[in-house]
């Protein structure tokens, strides 16, 4: 055995491994998310109904904010699940939609035919899904209470997770 | 071992090599030389060619067309128009997207790593290869001696051996 040998491969290999197994675990597609517990970017937005909805008027109760488009075919897979879980939470939650990257016409076509029971506000240039960080649709944005980032969901969101992520926004007002 | 030493620094040379030259071969895209028409002038386009595509892999926001790039443009734009510095714009997409939105890495913490290990690497396999290049002529003045008298006792023993 040339201990030499093995030990210059040594100091070179073992420092490599070691930067390459800080990666491991990691996707290196996902996009951080760094909103978590920082206050949520404020915004005023226009519904299609030309309303503006403002979310720091909303403070004091938890926000579910949707980015969706009518194109993204995982938002059309959720949005059942979104519309029941603003009928069941009630007044307790406010839903938001926020279309992205689409024409209001097109929103308007989509939701003719389905259930909807909460504004779908309208982000023109996209701003606001920029001060978000939205990489792509969907993905939805649970604000606590206090105007915190609670919890995001990238991909559709299932029933399990809306109610447990907007059931932790809820026991954490309570306490 | 000077072999073993020498194909060390021979791999470790040419690997150095190739990662540098696939990373400029990404900006020598003749394709895309084509279609992008670069105004160096404008100080958006210059930061818009420091942040990454969200949407598209390994391009700048100011020459993809993905609607997502052309939304960050145009924020990137509007604060240029508000005065702000080219830094507080870039922090302002690492707040949101991460370190991971800016094509180069900043020069800082574990960062440092992209900028050094490359040229110590190099310089290292450079090393390598010169001392057992060193090494080897020195060895062949040597060996050619040792060639003759190992020489004169094979030609002993063939003479013992051959009847």
């Amino acid at each position: 055995m040339n201990w030499k040998i093995l030990g210059v491969g040594a100091l070179v290999v073992v420092p490599l491994l070691m930067i390459l197994a800080s990666g491991f675990g990691n996707d290196p597609h996902a996009i951080p998310f760094l909103l978590n517990g920082k206050p949520a970017p404020d915004f005023a937005l226009k519904n299609l109904e030309q309303e503006t909805v403002s979310l720091a008027a909303l403070k004091g109760k938890p926000v579910v904010i949707n980015f969706w488009s009518t194109w993204c075919e995982p938002c059309k897979t959720e949005h059942e699940t979104l519309q029941r879980g603003s009928v069941a939470f009630g007044d307790r939650v406010q839903f938001l939609g926020v279309i992205y990257q689409d024409g209001a016409g097109a929103a308007q076509q989509y939701l003719a035919s389905r259930s909807n029971h909460y504004p779908q506000l309208i982000d023109p240039k996209s701003l606001v899904a920029l001060d978000y960080g939205v990489s792509g649709v969907p993905e939805t944005y649970f604000i606590d209470a206090n105007g915190r980032v609670h919890h995001k969901t990238a991909g559709a969101v299932t029933p399990g997770l809306l109610i447990q992520a907007v059931n932790g926004m809820l026991e954490g007002a309570a306490q | 071992m000077r072999r073993q030493l020498c194909m060390i620094g021979a791999s470790t040379v040419l690997l150095t090599l190739l990662m540098v030259s696939g990373a400029v071969a990404q900006d020598a895209d003749p394709a895309l030389q084509d279609v992008i028409v670069e105004d160096t002038q404008d100080p958006s386009f210059r930061t818009g060619k420091l942040l990454r595509c969200p949407v598209c892999q390994g391009m700048p926001i100011a020459e993809s067309p993905a609607d997502m790039a052309q939304a960050m443009m145009a924020r990137v734009r509007e604060m240029h128009e508000q005065g702000q510095s080219q830094d507080e714009i870039l922090q302002y997409f690492v707040d949101r997207y991460g370190e991971w939105v800016l094509l180069e890495p900043r020069t800082e913490g574990f960062n440092l790593l992209v900028w050094l290990l490359p040229p110590i690497f190099l310089l290292g396999g450079i090393f390598l290869v010169l001392r057992y290049a060193r090494r080897s002529v020195d060895g062949a003045l040597g060996q050619n001696e040792d060639t003759g008298a190992e020489d004169a006792y094979i030609k002993a023993v063939r003479e013992e051996v051959d009847w």
